[in-house]
């Protein structure tokens, strides 16, 4: 370790985060400023403050690790990351969430959905939802960061999670939605030089952008022989179509993040932060490039650092990653042990700080969707004055964060991946069908949107406990009760809850629409969808 | 191309970087428009 460049990095790095997290403090004067920073941010800060909360160690370190394991197939994620979670998120829904956020006076995810079906249940519900099952993808994130600089730093893992956990609470509390943009929107910057950096590194590394992907291509003999019974065909290849891997990689790692991205709770309040479609149009533009540098990175460099640890260790990534204390791979670490091992150690510093900027920026806006939830959505936050929501804010952060880490000790080894696909699975088969339908169907009732968002809920969880074993060997829930692993065979059992769920929580909310009366007034409805109208009226 | 042979690969490659001229030829064309 060589500390001057260290303390050097590290300062220059802390200077600016808390200059940033100050910046944030002094401006935030209201609950307005630290729910939603009061409703007017520039289309740079809310692109990076998007892109670096949707976008964290979680992407970089797990996915990135899981990608050393499962190869370049994981590159349909950065694909459904660009077109799906910026392009069609952006363009087709943070408009309308953004216009019905504003009209109704929403400055939460629940709070939003709660107006819109006119319901206290529905509120509370995702609240709930919300913050019971975001500690585990906050874990995910915490775990990414610390991992990083447990290799980076050679200190103990456990030492590591306090100091992330340490950093992000300091400026979450102090500056809300205002320091959470600022900070992130620097952090983004930073990600973002730093992954191009990184690419075109390891592209050079290993003899150019063609011979890179053929040198992986010619490596397929090389995959362990109970990855090649499950569908694993070589790191350059997509896994056999149906078999146990194409599942895991495409049901569980591309669409669980890929389409769960759509209803992420901390990811919908963001387009409240902007004041018009045209910042939501100019955000297109650097998350786009974001999300491309920062998963389209991480992916490719994960597969690919299979062809480097081959030619200088004689390994393949998986087995580079096996843990001297365990004796077990983790996956985990590959995308730390890639950039350790290859990179000057300066380099390594400032990309820890990267890293670690990735886990906080996702963190912060985190704990921030655990906070409003508790605080403000249920607690009965109408009846307290803005001090005392504001005070409230952050106390809910502090929740959030204890149970954030005292999660992250408990988790096992590459869990990064999954923790972070269960989030978003859930979140879609809760959320999605009420957020999406609320937001484009005028006929969807209060009854329809409850009974799916609740059955969603409850069939996820259900596969992710009883069924589905990539996720019972976890929990261990099903072995516990049952004594086996799932409750069904091949091939339901390695099916992600995600492909039942969602289409299942989809149905159910259309069918008991269609069957239920409306029970919220139609001038409710009328004054949800007045953004509509609107713009009828502008091209007549 | 590129070195990938899989299409199934090189199909998620592309469609990354065409996702991302989307994202900035859509953002640039309506830099000014709020609609």
């Amino acid at each position: 370790m060589d500390f001057f460049a260290l303390i050097i990095v590290v300062l220059l790095y802390l200077l600016i985060t808390i200059y940033l997290g100050w910046l944030g403090f002094k401006h935030t004067k209201s609950a307005r400023d630290y729910y939603i920073a009061g409703g007017e941010v520039n289309p740079y800060l809310m692109a990076m403050g998007y892109g670096a909360a949707f976008i964290s160690t979680s992407a970089i370190v797990g996915f990135g690790g899981a990608a050393g394991v499962h190869g370049l197939s994981l590159l349909w994620l950065t694909a459904f990351n660009i077109i799906v979670g910026i392009f069609i998120a952006f363009v087709f829904i943070g408009r309308r969430t953004r216009a019905m956020g504003r009209t109704l006076g929403a400055q939460t995810f629940p709070e939003l959905m709660g107006m819109r079906y006119d319901s206290a249940f529905i509120r509370k519900f995702s609240a709930i939802v919300i913050t019971v099952a975001m500690p585990l993808y906050a874990a995910a994130v915490m775990i990414g960061g610390a991992r990083f600089m447990e290799m980076a730093l050679y200190i103990n893992f456990n030492v590591a999670l306090l100091i992330v956990a340490f950093i992000v609470g300091a400026y979450v509390l102090a500056g809300g939605m205002k320091g959470v943009l600022y900070t992130g929107a620097f952090q983004g910057t930073l990600m973002l030089i730093v992954m191009i950096s990184l690419l075109i590194f390891t592209y050079v590394t290993l003899g150019g952008v063609t011979q890179a992907h053929a040198s992986l291509a010619e490596m397929s003999h090389l995959v362990p022989e109970f990855l090649v019974e499950d569908g694993h065909r070589g790191w350059a290849s997509m896994p056999e179509l149906f078999s146990p891997n194409w599942w895991f990689v495409m049901s569980t790692l591309v669409m669980g993040v890929g389409i769960g991205v759509l209803a992420q709770p901390q990811l919908a309040v963001r387009y409240m932060t902007v004041k018009s479609d045209r910042e939501l149009n100019r955000a297109l533009v650097a998350g786009g490039i974001f999300i491309l540098a920062m998963t389209g990175v991480g992916f490719l460099v994960g597969a690919l650092s299979n062809v480097y640890f081959y030619d200088t260790t004689g390994e393949i990534s998986l087995f580079a990653s096996v843990s001297p204390t365990t004796g077990e791979p983790n996956t985990d670490t590959i995308i730390p042990l890639f950039i350790t091992s290859t990179m000057p150690i300066w380099v390594s510093y400032i990309f820890m700080l990267t890293l670690l900027s990735a886990a906080m920026s996702t963190l912060s806006g985190q704990f921030h969707a655990i906070a409003t939830s508790v605080s403000y959505d249920l607690y009965r936050g109408e009846k307290a004055d803005d001090q005392a929501r504001l005070r409230l804010g952050r106390y809910g952060t502090i929740f959030g964060l204890i149970v954030t880490i005292l999660l992250s000790y408990v988790l096992p080894g590459s869990i990064i991946a999954i923790a972070t696909a269960i989030f978003f699975g859930l979140c879609a088969a809760s959320f999605m069908p009420m957020y999406l339908l609320g937001l484009f169907w005028r006929r969807v009732t209060p009854t329809g949107a409850k009974v799916g968002m609740v059955s969603g809920t409850i069939l996820y969880l259900f596969i992710m406990f009883f069924i589905y074993t990539q996720m019972t060997t976890i929990f261990r829930l099903s072995e516990l009760i049952f004594g086996k692993t799932s409750l069904l065979g091949f091939p339901l059992n390695i099916i992600d809850p995600l492909v039942y769920a969602l289409p299942f929580s989809l149905v159910v909310t259309i069918v008991v629409s269609l069957v239920t009366k409306k029970t919220i007034d139609e001038e409710h409805v009328q004054n949800c969808f007045s953004f509509v109208k609107k713009k009828v009226k502008r091209f007549n | 191309m590129l070195g990938l042979e899989d299409p199934g690969v090189l199909a998620a490659y592309l469609l990354s970087i065409g996702g991302t001229i989307l994202c900035v030829v859509y953002g640039l064309l309506k830099w000014n428009s709020d609609e």
